[in-house]
């Protein structure tokens, strides 16, 4: 079941107050978000992602198109109930402690009192902050607020949660731990849409992506999908020598990494399978081959360098 | 001798308390002002508003909550304050002024007056600095000037076009000079000439108040 779908989605903004100029930060985007799939959404500054997730959250309206969030139209403000959000520079009320501004923003969620006394505990413990719950915001520090937030998102047991940048100003060990309760609930079957510049940290948690650039859905699937090159492999191999290299370059076209590594782009099985007889005819001892993957980071760059 | 001094300690108790209430317009209205004036732009701030819009609240009820939030904090001030003189002044003279106590009413009306014009200034402009600015532009230079319009403006001004200008923004603005007079009249007793200030300072209030809604029921953020 998709929890969000968009069809033909639209965003223009008028370029200054008065102007009939615009500016199109969404332009006929179309997705869908599966039930229980942490799904990261990828793009350079000013790609559209967070009018997109500002969008979904009614936060900023649509010029056109389809917006379904629990397969229902977001006019209907009732699935906020079940949806979570920690934004970008996220602010509190600075004179309130940690515990207080989740008990507020808890009940405006619709929980009662008790219950948000309750899960304010669980929360606070679960990012580490149960230390600083009595402590003004004022005082806290980028990580701590982040936590913070975070806690904030995951109050009110949401089914769908949104987190722009959750690891941003958290140090490694926070990031591991934020990676971690985040594969816990998904484990839990909770959605969670993510939009993150740490692509490492998108590789390493998102069952899907989708990459937006210029308010355009570029491209969309899971991680293994996106970085796997289909055509080129990696052999590592025992020494070569100066003949064997100068026979691969010219017979195979391949590229030599070093002494002992080179990648071959393959038509097909057949061009694979002689280049195998070779080398063993050459008495080289082959060590390892495999469908060389690029890193979600040199495909962005690349895919994105292409088009701007 | 008795009964003249009775009506001294009664004459002195009133008189402190209109000062007190001309006091409390100028000086407790002023300082609600700054107070609240950036209620509305901090709530709009980018990080703040996100989170806000993101829970199951309509924007309609986020205008009205800081809207009565605010109007509240403000009674609950002036019943502190002008509550506490009362007690204080009667208990020290005798004389239980109670019309004394509608003040804090009347008081809190006038501010929610133009509290609705500093939300709608700050819904719009999204900057503190403007809306404090404006409204006691409004409050300490417009209103006055249009209260004294029949005894001031208008012996100096006599071409009726302008006279109708000038009537007509007296008409459509809130009057907190006229309530102040009420007011007053109220705690000395004396009959009050007209309501018609009120009622049009209510409309201008729910005006305010409804184009704050409108505008940010379609306000992206």
């Amino acid at each position: 079941m998709p929890v969000i779908s968009t069809k033909d989605l639209t965003k223009e903004y008028q370029s200054k107050t008065f102007s009939k100029e615009k500016i199109l930060a969404l332009s006929n985007f179309s997705f869908e978000v599966q039930s229980g799939e942490i799904f990261g959404i990828l793009g350079p500054n000013g790609a559209g992602k967070t009018t997109l997730i500002k969008i979904l959250l009614g936060i900023t309206f649509r010029t056109k198109g389809d917006v379904k969030v629990f397969e229902k139209d977001i006019t209907d403000d009732s699935y906020k109930l079940k949806v979570g959000y920690l934004p970008e520079n996220h602010r509190f009320p600075s004179y309130l402690t940690g515990e207080q501004a989740l008990v507020f923003y808890g009940m405006l969620s619709g929980m009662s009192k008790k219950d948000v006394k309750k899960k304010a505990d669980e929360y606070l413990q679960i990012v580490d902050m149960e230390k600083w719950r009595n402590t003004k915001i004022k005082k806290y520090s980028k990580g701590m607020l982040q936590r913070l937030g975070l806690a904030q998102a995951l109050l009110n047991d949401p089914e769908l949660i949104f987190l722009d940048e959750p690891t941003d100003g958290v140090d490694p060990i926070g990031r591991k731990q934020i990676r971690d309760l985040l594969m816990h609930l998904k484990g839990t079957g909770k959605t969670i849409f993510l939009n993150s510049h740490l692509l490492s940290e998108v590789e390493l948690i998102c069952d899907r992506v989708a990459i937006l650039n210029k308010g355009s859905l570029v491209t969309s699937g899971t991680v293994d999908e996106l970085t796997s090159v289909s055509d080129t492999f990696r052999f590592t191999v025992s020494e070569t020598n100066d003949e064997l290299m100068q026979s691969l370059l010219s017979a195979f076209k391949a590229t030599i990494k070093n002494s002992r590594e080179f990648t071959i782009k393959a038509v097909s099985g057949e061009e694979l399978n002689k280049l195998i007889d070779f080398l063993r005819q050459k008495n080289v001892m082959i060590l390892g081959v495999e469908k060389e993957k690029n890193t979600l980071e040199s495909m962005f760059i690349n895919l994105i360098g292409s088009q701007n | 001798m008795e009964s003249s001094g009775e009506e001294g300690v009664k004459q002195l108790v009133t008189g402190f308390e209109v000062g007190m209430i001309n006091l409390s317009y100028l000086l407790v209205i002023t300082f609600c002002f700054i107070a609240v004036s950036s209620f509305i732009p901090s709530m709009l701030e980018k990080g703040n508003i996100d989170i806000l819009l993101s829970k199951p609240v309509s924007r309609t009820n986020i205008i009205l909550a800081k809207f009565l939030g605010g109007v509240l904090l403000i009674f609950l001030s002036l019943t502190y304050m002008i509550g506490g003189v009362w007690i204080i002044l009667s208990a020290k003279s005798g004389y239980w002024n109670f019309p004394f106590l509608y003040s804090i009413p009347w008081l809190t009306l006038s501010f929610a007056i133009i509290y609705a014009l500093i939300i709608l200034i700050g819904v719009t402009s999204q900057s503190t600095i403007l809306s404090i600015i404006i409204s006691m532009f409004l409050v300490f230079v417009i209103c006055p000037v249009l209260y004294v319009r029949e005894t001031v403006i208008f012996s100096l001004v006599t071409n009726s076009t302008i006279q109708f200008i000038i009537n007509f923004f007296y008409y459509i603005l809130p009057k907190p000079g006229d309530i102040n007079q009420i007011i007053t009249d109220i705690i000395t007793g004396n009959p009050v000439k007209s309501y018609m200030p009120v009622f049009s300072s209510v409309l201008f209030m729910l005006a305010a108040l409804s184009l704050s809604i409108f505008y940010f029921r379609r306000k992206d953020y």
